[in-house]
């Protein structure tokens, strides 16, 4: 199949993050250094001599960007200091954009006001809507049950139609996603019981997020380890995501404490806290090369975060301390952040939750359909893992 | 005009407007080419007929200027550029420079030809700093001419690092037939004054009479009656790593650098003799020993007083501490090697007499501890790793090209497969930087050689159980590599030699950015530099390989010479007012 060059794709790729593509002269101390690369998947070197060339057509079916964990090694030894590790980072911005089908992620990704005024107007809608609903059927004085300003069997259902909402718009870009990389972009046969056969990476990946782990050999301790507070962090997130969407009745309900669903909202929450926390901190301090550049959207995305923590944390002890009417506001305030939130979620960052597991899984079935083709015969050279 | 850093450039148009026959001046505070139509309409409204494009780097607008005069319809070859960075418009004087560079401009007149200082009448002794083979070259070349030279060299012997070669690319001949016939016509010219183990310590005068004082340490050996019969380096019981062996040997603390050293005699290491360092208590074996009586423990340093007219610096290179460049290993794995020391190991005076070994475990007697030394006796290397651009090119380190990595590599590479049976060699670089005459040849005959030559560099040395391994991108193979290596040899990036700092200062030569002599004009002057008199030759300038510094050290010699025969005596670049310039290109320009 021909490939189209795009001489304009390396300044679009600028809006995303990677401004000293250029400078690369292809010497390969990136891919040497780079603990994930290996004989099948070659980066960041390879990533960067495409987007040099221009061949957007040819990235957006590679999976190599997803396959970094940005550890920064390639970023700390370039002669160029050309950011290839930056570059990768910018790459999988540019590939949820590329994978979403409504042109939304790219302008959140191009134009820093038009994301922040959409999650503004949104916020509003919400709070116009929520208020509108709560002073027309309850007292701000009820926190739950009869005559309750926020019922949580109607928040329950407003929950459902946002998750709908959000899954299918997920749904339909990891299946774009599939469609890229293994059908435009894989030119060898791929059987179809490899997809059986490599299904655990799914689950595997998402709930050990293992290669983020291999990627940072210099801190000994693991709970120092931004793998460690990432894992927490998503965990945290996996969690209360599950509880609003199906618990939320138990969660909501009387002053006392409903410990079979609050003991999983608590560690959730301190996974959460520690995590925005911490990264917070990192890309305030810019100590470690992966935080020295901070994308606008990344800002917008852990600070969001943050707002949702702390005020779930103030309506849950005004709740509990009996404050009803402070915990009503509050929850009125933390769905303002929340529904902007989880309605950007599949174009922005966030969005790697998904695509993340979904590339380990795609990348082990085609490793596998590729090793199955060539048997590689070459006396001087060692194959590397 | 374009922008250009620390200049007034507001100043510069204003004096530009007033130069005769100027019709506009415009300022385009631009880095990217300036628009066509614009310039065009410009010339076709002001009927110009000549442009003067006045800035850094002119000739990079040129392409468009040369369109606009085109389709304006005016004459394309009256462009002129006025290259305020090439012409040296840098330092105190940089206005007036610029200035006077853009008038020599808007005359037609080349500015070299128009800023010729002179006046000052020319001593005919001549002052070179540095040993090396661009300072035995450029002596030769004036002393056969029939004037005094002084070769004032910091180390106990002339030479330089070309005597430390074994082999030069790319013609394999044997650094040292070339070289040391060279060294003992040095030592045996009348016209010139050997000065070894000397440091230039001040500089007084002007352009044509300076007036040089020289510290000569105390050699504490007599070198006329010294024969270099080796009895007192067989006593001497002090141990010291060789720097002519770049570290990899051991020499005594009276010794003599290498046997065809000149001058031919033995010298003592102050900084470590037990003699010295003691005040005379302890040692002085040496002295019992010597059958011709001529060491002589007390002497001291000697101040050596000059005049001359001309200075030569050529001061040439050291390598980069490549220790600080952890990925390599250097110093923490045994066998790997800068290219100064695998030289010195593959020499046939070297300490292995030649054989490449690798090095083997040895215990020390006196520390008690074991250490990796090469031995004759060692194990020849199964295969060996090269890795090229070992902080040069790197903006951490070195972010000039050493240029004369690659050919050495390739070299290391032959030498590697000629001397050591069924041996893996790999080689791994970034570009191939073959530039010269037969280079390029010489590459592809390394390659036909059985060299792996991989495209794409290494960033990583690591130890597995006791055994190398080289990891690498074979980009062209598209190919992530492991190769297990008995031995690694970076092509480490070549730094101005230490005294070049000190070297500045006292004779007010300006250094670029990378630490290396500026000289006058990259082009046109290759060799001068703005102090009248005082001239670069060889690695000093910048980095180049041997063919180059010999060609710029006779060049230096052709520039010396003139000086001193022409009659027009010499001046300094920088007192050169600008009137003085407008005047001569005035004058060139009405002939």
């Amino acid at each position: 199949m021909p490939i189209r060059v795009d001489p304009k794709f390396i300044d679009v790729l600028d809006h995303y993050g990677a401004e000293d593509v250029q400078l690369c002269y292809q010497c390969g101390d990136c891919s040497t250094v780079c603990p994930h690369a290996d004989e099948i998947y070659k980066f960041p070197r390879k990533s960067m001599r495409l987007l040099q060339m221009g061949l957007s057509q040819k990235i957006e079916t590679t999976l190599e960007p997803w396959l970094c964990y940005y550890c920064g090694q390639c970023s700390t030894q370039c002669p160029r200091e050309a950011d290839p590790g930056e570059t990768m980072m910018s790459l999988r911005r540019w590939l949820i954009s590329r994978y979403d089908f409504t042109g939304i992620a790219a302008l959140f990704f191009k134009s820093r006001r038009i994301e922040i005024l959409s999650v503004l107007f949104i916020s509003l809608l919400t709070g116009i809507f929520l208020g509108y609903y709560g002073f027309s059927g309850g007292s701000v004085h009820i926190y739950d049950g009869e005559g309750a300003f926020l019922p949580s069997t109607f928040i329950h259902q407003f929950d459902l139609m946002v998750g709908a909402i959000l899954a299918v718009f997920l749904v339909v870009n990891a299946i774009h996603m599939w469609y890229l990389v293994m059908i435009k972009g894989t030119t060898f046969s791929v059987p179809w019981w490899l997809y059986l056969k490599e299904l655990y990476q799914l689950p595997w990946h998402f709930f050990t997020q293992k290669r983020y782990s291999e990627c940072e050999k210099k801190h000994k301790h693991p709970f120092f380890m931004p793998w460690f507070i990432h894992l927490g962090l998503m965990l945290g997130y996996v969690t209360m995501l599950v509880i609003v969407m199906v618990f939320i009745e138990e969660l909501q309900a009387g002053p006392e404490i409903h410990w079979p669903v609050h003991i999983f909202g608590y560690l959730a929450t301190i996974g959460l806290l520690s995590g925005t926390i911490y990264f917070i901190r990192k890309r305030l301090k810019k100590n470690y090369v992966q935080y020295k550049k901070s994308h606008g959207t990344d800002w917008v995305f852990v600070t969001l975060l943050f707002i949702i923590v702390l005020t779930g944390i103030f309506q849950h002890v005004f709740h509990r301390t009996g404050l009803f009417e402070l915990a009503n506001i509050t929850y009125v305030f933390h769905l303002m952040v929340v529904v902007p939130w989880l309605l950007r979620m599949p174009f922005t960052k966030w969005a790697h939750l998904i695509y993340r597991p979904m590339a380990m899984y795609l990348a082990a079935i085609r490793r596998d359909a590729i090793i199955r083709q060539k048997v590689v015969t070459d006396p001087y050279l060692v194959l590397i893992k | 005009m374009e922008e250009t850093r620390n200049l007034n450039i507001e100043a510069i148009a204003k004096y530009s407007a007033n130069l005769p026959k100027v019709e506009t001046v415009r300022i385009l505070k631009l880095r990217h080419p300036p628009d066509v139509k614009d310039i065009c309409e410009m010339i076709r409204s002001g009927n110009l007929e000549r442009l003067v494009i006045a800035g850094d780097m002119p000739g990079y607008f040129k392409p468009v200027f040369t369109k606009a005069m085109a389709m304006a319809g005016a004459n394309t070859n009256e462009i002129r550029l006025a290259s305020f960075q090439e012409h040296g418009a840098k330092g105190e004087n940089a206005m007036d420079r610029a200035k006077a560079i853009v008038a020599c401009a808007t005359l037609g007149v080349p500015f070299p030809l128009a800023a010729v200082p002179g006046g000052n009448p020319v001593n005919h002794s001549t002052l070179i700093i540095g040993g090396g083979i661009a300072g035995i070259q450029s002596a030769l070349e004036i002393a056969n001419a029939g004037k005094q030279v002084f070769l004032v060299e910091q180390t106990g012997t002339i030479g330089g690092h070309m005597a430390m070669f074994d082999k030069t690319f790319p013609t394999l001949d044997c650094a040292a037939c070339i070289l040391t016939p060279k060294m003992v016509s040095v030592g045996q010219h009348e016209m010139i004054r050997l000065l070894s183990r000397s440091k230039l310590v001040s500089v007084s005068g002007k352009p044509g009479s300076f007036r040089v004082k020289i510290r000569q340490s105390a050699r504490y050996v007599d070198v006329k009656s010294c024969v270099a019969c080796n009895l007192c380096a067989e006593v001497c019981p002090v141990k010291v790593e060789s720097e002519f062996d770049a570290g990899i040997s051991v020499r005594k603390a009276i010794y003599i650098p290498f046997p065809q050293a000149v001058p031919n005699a033995y010298l003592i290491d102050e900084t470590k003799c037990t003699y010295i360092l003691s005040d005379g208590k302890k040692c002085g074996v040496c002295v019992k020993k010597c059958p011709k009586e001529c060491i002589n423990l007390d002497e001291t340093d000697k101040i050596i007083d000059l005049e001359v007219g001309n200075i030569i610096l050529a001061t040439g290179y050291e390598l980069l501490d490549v220790s600080k460049i952890e990925q390599y290993g250097y110093g923490v794995f045994p066998n790997v090697l800068t290219s100064l020391e695998f030289e010195r190991l593959t020499n046939a005076s070297g300490t292995t007499g030649g054989r490449i070994v690798t090095k083997t475990k040895r215990l020390n007697k006196k520390t008690k501890e074991e250490e990796w030394v090469f031995s004759p006796e060692g194990i020849p290397p199964e295969s060996v790793a090269l890795i090229h651009c070992v902080g040069s090119r790197n903006k951490k380190y070195n972010p000039y090209c050493s240029r004369v990595c690659c050919m050495y590599s390739l070299k290391f590479a032959h030498l590697i497969k000629e001397k050591v049976p069924n041996v893996n060699v790999y080689e791994f670089y970034i570009d191939m930087r073959a530039f010269g005459k037969g280079y390029e040849e010489f590459a592809d005959r390394i390659r036909q050689e059985g060299t792996f030559v991989v495209r794409g560099h290494s960033a990583s040395v690591t130890m597995h159980n006791g055994q190398m391994q080289v990891r690498g991108e074979d980009i062209f193979n598209d190919r992530l590599v492991e190769f297990k290596v008995d031995m690694v040899v970076l092509a480490v990036g070549l730094i101005p030699s230490r005294g070049t700092e000190e070297l500045s200062r006292i004779l007010g030569v300006h250094r670029d950015n990378d630490g290396w002599f500026s000289e006058l004009d990259y082009n046109g002057r290759p060799t001068e530099t703005d102090k009248g008199g005082i001239y670069v030759a060889g690695m000093c300038q910048a980095p180049k390989d041997i063919p180059d510094t010999v060609a710029q050290a006779s060049a230096v010699a052709a520039g010396v010479l003139g000086s001193l025969t022409s009659g027009k005596g010499i001046g300094n670049m920088s007192s050169l007012s600008l009137s003085k310039i407008e005047a001569r290109a005035k004058k060139i320009h009405t002939i």
